[in-house]
């Protein structure tokens, strides 16, 4: 656990909210190694997602670089973040976001559809579904796989939602407030998920605002006025 | 793999997609509907005038026609044994018809004609009517009614050369054979029997034959076909104004003459079927006093026509025999041009050859005109398609935006989401461009049939109107290669229509589609 994944160093981002700039993160610098399990820590609206984002290739900060197993990330184009967001990083929302159009299982194998072309998934679509039933099977979920995301718990979207994070085998996840938007109980449930995957040697990063569920983390950090706090 | 996937899951999940398909479906099918239409308008145009005429027409354009046609005809033949199949003269006047026991009368335009040769040079022989049931029996030549007499058999028949002739027709067409009424092959039904149980035979006095535009004696029914009120072989009186070579009205005046009613023409040209009667040639020339006469000085004028109807031998180019025939023409015109009389060089000075396209080239460019016109109209309209498809995508992608968003968070780049709009769009076209184009051709082909369902719920739905349109059917004729492009362009315009949204989509930034509501 002393190999760093992913380092982030002095990032930027404002936002133009109407005539206001919203100076979001100021200078914020993260180091996280391999095998860790990461709690970002900060009030609502500190920048917590905006952080994750960018360290996920899913944002772009205005100044500051970030670095995925030694390779700075923003100067390689697009086409590297596309392939970064497919292939090497897994994200788990607050909000799910799974396509209601597909059920569970599809919704899992959309990373997978997106890494393959229609020759490519000719030969290799079997392993992605056997790997996406394992998957299922290690959220919980093996039962509910034909099923379509509204008719399921919010746990259980949430679970397929790691599932569908965890499909393409990333070599980190990003959790953004995993369990926000769940009871107690149910949060538990996911969190127990999130530590066996950490067990097995998954890197995750979880922004959270809850200090109970950042205590599973094996470090945490605050993020206070744009700016990184150990 | 994603896009095609997204694709079908969108096409089967996603009703409202429904209204951009349904509005390619409609579009297609009209403009095909449309092309259909006046191509197969443009088609029975260009066929029926070239089976009407023939391939080249000589013509002075004059009622007194010209002289000097068998000899032309003659020189054209040994000079373009290659060149011409056929060639017959014809005269074209005009003059009054009237049934005689009916006092029926028409206008009609009377044409002269070598009955053979005619059929030579063009379809006529499909247009007899009688000819087809009796064939071989129609003749221009002097004959009697034929009449239904008690045959020895103790059968109510024709006589035997007819009732012969029937049997054949029946022997080589039994299905249509065993659907035709005595009516439909008269003089079968409509009932003239030889008084006192007498054997089949011919009466009344040999008359001239004359055969008749169908709409000139048959009534059209509603349903498109013709009730036959006149007996085959009955007297009818026609009234003719001969000319003289100076093109004024002979010292005899208007002639009139009885004819036999021999058979009927049915063109589907209802311009030529309302209006033609067709004569012996040499007989109509006599009555013109078109025919060789003595002058005073002792000297003879010519034998006149008024056309001369040319059959090329297959493959030939009709333009480029134009150009020849035309050759001919010059050089027998300057050969005999010293011993015509002032009279006959004016009018052979007139004698020109057209193609069956310049025939009728202002009625034909007209019709393409007008074919481009409403394809170009249609097509306009077919926008309304682009822009529901336009309209329908803008929602989806507005509605779907969060969507877009989780599928650019997974890896998806901004041109894949584009191609999958865009993609989404051509499916959109496929699928209404096989409904329509497969709707338009069943319309197309039952077009006839749905109009005279209208017209059976009410007549004045008809809205074909032979009288205007010249065919007393809707012509169609669906072009392959039409039908394909119409198809294309659904597809290029649907995915025109969607590719603004496409783009739309392909720009949404993930980040504000993931916290989208």
């Amino acid at each position: 656990m002393n190999e760093p994944i992913l380092t982030a160093t002095g990032l930027h981002k404002s936002y133009q909210m109407g005539p206001e700039l919203l100076r979001v993160l100021r200078g914020a610098s993260v180091t996280v190694q391999r095998g860790e399990w990461l709690a970002v820590m900060g009030a609502s609206g500190s920048g917590k997602s905006t952080l994750l984002h960018i360290l996920g290739a899913l944002d772009v900060p205005d100044e500051g670089t970030v670095r995925f197993n030694g390779e700075e990330i923003f100067s390689q184009g697009v086409r590297a973040q596309e392939r970064m967001r497919n292939r090497s990083v897994g994200f788990v929302f607050q909000f799910y976001h799974l396509l209601p159009e597909l059920n569970v299982l599809e919704n899992i194998l959309l990373p997978a559809m997106v890494r393959y072309s229609v020759l490519g998934w000719m030969r290799e679509g079997k392993g992605a579904r056997e790997y996406a039933r394992t998957v299922l099977e290690q959220v919980g979920l093996e039962r509910r796989g034909h099923h379509r995301p509204n008719e399921l718990s919010g746990g259980e979207r949430q679970r397929a939602a790691i599932a569908r994070a965890l499909v393409n085998q990333p070599e980190l996840l990003l959790a953004d407030e995993p369990t926000g938007n769940l009871d107690a109980k149910t949060g538990q449930g996911i969190l127990a998920v999130l530590q066996a995957l950490n067990a097995q040697g998954q890197t995750i990063v979880m922004v959270t605002h809850d200090p109970s569920v950042a205590d599973m983390a094996h470090r945490r950090v605050q993020l206070v006025e744009g700016r990184i706090k150990t | 793999m994603y896009k095609l996937f997204l694709i079908l899951r969108y096409l089967r999940r996603r009703l409202i997609i429904l209204l951009p398909i349904i509005a390619v479906w409609l579009c297609v099918a009209m403009v095909l509907i449309v092309v259909s239409v006046m191509g197969g308008f443009l088609e029975m145009v260009k066929e029926r005038t070239r089976g009407l005429l023939s391939d080249l027409i000589v013509d002075n354009e004059t009622l007194q026609g010209f002289p000097y046609y068998q000899e032309l005809i003659d020189e054209l033949k040994m000079e373009l044994p290659d060149l011409v199949e056929a060639a017959t003269p014809a005269i074209y006047n005009y003059g009054i018809l009237r049934v005689k026991d009916y006092n029926y009368t028409k206008p009609v335009q009377v044409v002269g004609i070598r009955l053979d040769e005619f059929q030579g040079v063009n379809d006529f022989e499909n247009a007899l009517y009688y000819d087809r049931y009796y064939p071989g029996t129609t003749t221009l030549q002097k004959q009697q009614q034929p009449v239904s007499g008690l045959a020895e058999s103790g059968k109510w028949l024709l006589p035997e050369e007819y009732e012969t002739a029937f049997a054949g027709f029946r022997d080589r067409n039994r299905a249509e054979a065993a659907k035709l009424t005595p009516e439909m092959t008269s003089p079968h039904g409509v009932g003239r029997y030889r008084p006192g149980f007498a054997a089949p035979g011919f009466e009344g006095d040999p008359l001239w034959g004359i055969i008749v535009g169908t709409d000139i004696i048959n009534r059209r029914t509603d349903k498109g076909t013709y009730e036959r009120e006149f007996r085959r072989g009955c007297e009818m009186i026609l009234t003719l104004l001969p000319l003289t070579q100076q093109g004024v009205i002979s010292a005899s005046g208007a002639l009139t003459v009885p004819m036999r009613y021999a058979d009927d023409s049915y063109t589907r040209v209802y311009d030529i079927d309302r209006l033609c009667v067709y004569v012996d040639f040499e007989y109509l020339q006599d009555l013109l006093d078109m025919e060789p006469q003595e002058r005073v000085d002792g000297g003879w004028t010519p034998a006149r026509a008024s056309q001369i109807l040319i059959k090329l031998r297959d493959g030939q180019d009709s333009f480029a025999a134009r150009d020849r025939v035309t050759a001919v023409w010059k050089a027998f015109f300057h050969r005999i041009a010293p011993k015509l009389s002032p009279e006959d060089e004016m009018l052979m000075s007139r004698v020109k050859t057209e193609t069956w396209q310049q025939r009728q080239q202002t009625y034909i460019q007209a019709v393409e005109k007008e074919k481009i016109l409403v394809l170009i109209l249609f097509m306009v309209i077919s926008l309304v398609a682009v822009v529901v498809v336009f309209c329908v995508f803008y929602l989806i992608v507005s509605h779907k935006t969060r969507d877009i968003g989780i599928i650019k968070s997974v890896g998806a780049s901004p041109w894949g989401v584009e191609a999958i709009f865009v993609a989404y769009g051509a499916a959109v076209g496929l699928f209404g461009g096989v409904a329509g184009t497969i709707t338009g051709v069943i319309f197309v082909r039952h077009i006839n049939e749905l109009q005279e369902a209208l017209a059976w719920i009410n007549p004045n739905l008809r809205v074909w109107n032979p009288e205007v349109y010249a065919f007393d059917r809707i012509p169609t004729a669906v072009d392959g290669v039409e039908a394909a492009i119409i198809f294309v362009v659904a597809i290029l315009a649907s995915m025109i229509g969607a590719l603004i949204p496409a783009i739309q989509a392909g720009r949404v930034w993930p980040v504000k589609a993931l916290r989208y509501e």
